[in-house]
């Protein structure tokens, strides 16, 4: 194998290729994660678009990381936690709610679609949902298409996001 | 930086299904990244061997381990880390088994998400910081609330372990609610038979003198943490010595006020001086100052003339305010009953006659107002009793739940109203039958055969209890539709078991929450009921939930064994590093933090502007750290940074 081709190797799709969405999902440690892990134990397949980041609480993921993962090149992001009033830290799942609801508020004002950032309850023991949670988000971003060009820095130069030229700058 | 990398082949079920060759070679060209090793099963003990000798050899400054779930071998990689004198903290676990191999059939595929995913562990080690467990010196004494069957068994074992205790009950003796009942269910042990031993015990056992009992006491105040709490407790003065006194009981009869019993729930009188019921223990009369004439300025000595010792009655004791310091609280606070005057179809309290469940226990029991006689305080013996099951549960207008205790013991009322009257007429009136338990069915099976009971199953909403005009009945509407109307001398209401009623006030004051029904919100319903969501605060007994004594015990039992294990003997308080930390100087004392902590670890210290982050109560959750709105926390362990740098890298 050239260097070149070590390179390009790491991502599904290619640019000749079929669209592949990249999609990073922040799961938490104690449901969604371990949900994950059932889905692998269970060796159930799903679509190998989504990077999982794991933190320990739903509750962590700043709105920062969701903004980031669109600036560094994601097609969609997916925030999963445990169900309401399962959560190992008592409320961290629902303050993660409050925040996905803001966050979609902002998304919007830069033209992302809210099917670009699903959040969604998995327990430790839904495998099955994990997955299904998964397939629908790739397959919604994937009909979706890229993020807008003009959103996302795809490749080359300093990834930003440019907010559409009808909000005034302050 | 130099990374080491360790790729496990898991025996083939990671390193068949991908190509590690590949991802060996793209590592080799990410930044930071030194090596990359294959190990056949990095986790079996010939792995862990290989693992820290090949650290002692390569000496990388962070690892990056490939292989399962970091929920499996996490801890076991970061203690090989630390045996390789390396920081734990220094290691990142890549997920390609659970998360990549195991569900991605494609082999490409597969080897695309391992080594993005690989990457973006790289990209985040790189950033760890060398973190440590810290140890803190702690008080091993306890502080009790309550002094029923669940606080009587915590203090009791934790002073058989040697540690201090001090036991806080707000009424004047011990046993709880179970002391008041003549019997008990499954086996009709009588209750202060059953507590007696324990309460001797806790008394004058030979531990006892590490129990320092406060009756008459509630806690008024809470600083402090897990470890150091500074307790408040405010007593209000018995004005009888319970060391000298010797419990004859002669200042008694002569007390010239009459007030109404709260001890039998109203039912009767007692004196201003009073022994709440015969046999209470400690068996020392305390002087309600409030009832007392000389509240009013009456200069009464007739309980001080009659006491055959001097000095025992002493007027005049003021209310005092107790400090302790303890390591633990625990929290047995115990129960009440739903307030059956919020369902007035059932009469409570308009129609006389009508009782709740407690207040038959007292009418059953010996030392009870009617002397254990069944009737009513100023009736006639009854001859039809009605008992009505799941009066206010299993209704979303009242509790939505089953209490589970309700049945057992209105099947003993059965058993005992059979038992003191022959051929009384008993109704049970229920909507559900819980009985569950090895031993507990009998008592439902005995009712079943009981030739003088009848069973009524009705209908939400399908009851009234009428009276007093046309005589005390009860009007039902059947599972089957029919309806009836059933006399009866006395209608016992079995509520839903609630919160005790001032819960809430104790909520308040240690900061613990109450679920929406108002018990003491557990940290975890099945695996951690004995503990509140505040660090080294316990709770036992019905003050957590609905439960019958064994139940109440062993969660006493489970508290204890927190606090013996978590506030050992020899060790120190162990502190994790993956909490929150304060940037004081990025902090503008917004206090959105404290909003959002449900551990209420972070506090403001009166001199300072900015927020504190306790490490003893913080559980790492990072909540905080995403709603500091100028970044000014730091989640040890999931910095912005690095989770930032992993986003980037899986992406790239």
């Amino acid at each position: 194998m050239t260097q070149t081709e070590t390179q390009t190797m790491p991502d599904a799709g290619s640019p000749a290729g079929p669209f592949e969405p990249r999609i990073v999902g922040f799961l938490c440690n104690w449901c969604s994660y371990a949900g994950a892990d059932k889905a692998g134990t269970a060796q159930m397949s799903y679509p190998p678009n989504v990077r999982i980041v794991r933190v320990m609480c739903s509750g962590r993921v700043d709105a920062q990381f969701v903004m980031q993962a669109f600036r560094d090149g994601a097609d969609g992001v997916l925030l999963l936690a445990c169900h309401a009033g399962d959560c190992h830290y008592q409320e961290g799942n629902y303050r993660a709610t409050v925040r996905h609801r803001m966050l979609l508020r902002v998304l919007a004002q830069f033209g992302i679609e809210e099917a670009r950032c699903r959040f969604d309850y998995v327990s430790a023991g839904e495998g099955e949902k994990f997955v299904r949670v998964v397939s629908e988000t790739v397959e919604a971003v994937r009909a979706l298409g890229p993020l807008a060009p003009h959103l996302a820095c795809a490749s080359g130069g300093t990834p930003r996001l440019t907010q559409p030229s009808t909000v005034a700058s302050p | 930086m130099r990374t080491g990398v360790y790729l496990c082949n898991c025996g083939g079920n990671i390193s068949e299904r991908i190509d590690f060759n590949r991802i060996e070679e793209a590592l080799l060209l990410q930044p930071g990244v030194a090596y990359v090793q294959r190990v056949d099963f990095l986790c079996s003990q010939d792995g862990r061997q290989f693992l820290a000798a090949d650290l002692g050899e390569q000496r990388p400054d962070r690892v990056v381990v490939a292989a399962c779930s970091p929920r499996e071998y996490e801890r076991a990689f970061m203690q090989v880390l630390e045996r390789a004198g390396m920081n734990p903290y220094f290691l990142q676990m890549a997920n390609i088994r659970e998360q990549v191999v195991w569900v991605t059939p494609d082999v490409d595929q597969a080897t695309a998400k391992a080594c993005a995913q690989i990457r973006g562990a790289v990209a985040r080690v790189g950033l760890h910081e060398p973190l440590f467990l810290k140890e803190l010196d702690a008080c091993r004494d306890v502080v009790v609330i309550g002094a029923g069957p669940a606080g009587l068994k915590c203090a009791l074992t934790l002073a058989e372990a040697g540690r201090k205790v001090v036991l806080v009950e707000k009424s004047p003796v011990l046993g709880g609610m179970p002391v008041r009942y003549e019997d008990l269910f499954p086996n009709m042990e009588c209750g202060p038979c059953l507590l007696e031993p324990l309460m001797a015990e806790v008394l004058h056992g030979p531990h006892a003198s590490r129990i320092e009992l406060l009756t008459l006491a509630e806690v008024c105040g809470l600083k402090g943490y897990y470890g150091n709490f500074q307790v408040a407790i405010r007593q209000t003065p018995r004005q009888v010595d319970a060391e000298q006194c010797i419990g004859c009981g002669e200042c008694i009869p002569p007390c010239p006020v009459s007030v109404p019993n709260e001890f039998n729930f109203g039912l009767d009188k007692r004196k201003a001086i009073a022994l709440p019921f015969l046999g209470a223990l400690p068996n020392v009369p305390f002087l309600d100052a409030r009832a007392c004439l000389r509240s009013r300025g009456e200069e009464c000595t007739a309980c001080r003339d009659a006491c055959p010792i001097d000095g025992v009655v002493r007027f005049g004791e003021t209310a005092q305010t107790i400090e302790r310091t303890a390591g633990a609280l625990i929290v047995a606070a115990g129960f009440g009953l739903y307030d059956c005057r919020n369902l007035p179809e059932l009469g409570y309290g308009t129609v006389p006659g009508v009782c709740t469940s407690l207040e038959f226990e007292r009418i059953l029991a010996s030392s009870g107002p009617t002397g254990g006689e069944l009737k009513p305080p100023d009736g006639e013996p009854a001859r039809r009793v009605a008992i009505v099951h799941c009066a206010g549960s299993l209704d979303e207008r009242h509790r939505p739940y089953c209490s589970g205790i309700c049945c057992n013991y209105a099947f003993k009322f059965d058993h005992l109203i059979e038992k003191k009257l022959p051929g009384t007429r008993i109704h049970h009136f229920y909507r559900e039958l819980a009985v569950a338990g090895k031993e507990e069915f009998a008592l439902y099976d005995e009712a079943r055969r009981n030739h003088h009971a009848t069973f009524v199953r009705y209908v939400a909403g399908g009851l009234r209890v009428s009276g007093p005009e046309g005589g005390l009945a009860v009007e039902y509407e059947d599972s089957a539709g029919s309806r009836g109307r059933i006399a009866a001398d006395v209608v016992v209401l079995c509520p839903p078991v609630t919160g005790a009623a001032d819960a809430g006030d104790l909520s308040r004051l240690l900061g613990i929450p109450l679920d929406r029904f108002g018990f003491f919100a557990e940290l975890h319903g099945r695996m951690d009921s004995a503990q509140s969501g505040i660090k080294g605060i316990y709770v036992a007994g019905a003050c957590q939930a609905p439960m019958d004594i064994s139940r109440a015990v062993s969660q006493a039992m489970a508290a204890a064994g927190y606090v013996l294990s978590g506030l050992a003997d020899g060790k120190k308080l162990e502190i994790s590093p993956i909490t929150a930390v304060v940037n004081e100087a990025r902090c503008s004392g917004c206090r959105t933090c404290a909003g959002v902590c449900p551990y209420q670890a972070i506090s403001y210290p009166p001199e300072g502007r900015v927020a504190s982050v306790n490490p003893l109560l913080c559980h790492g959750c990072g909540t905080c750290v995403a709603a500091c709105p100028c970044a000014a926390i730091r989640g040890n362990h999931f910095t912005g940074e690095q989770i930032l740098a992993e986003i980037e890298a899986v992406l790239a």
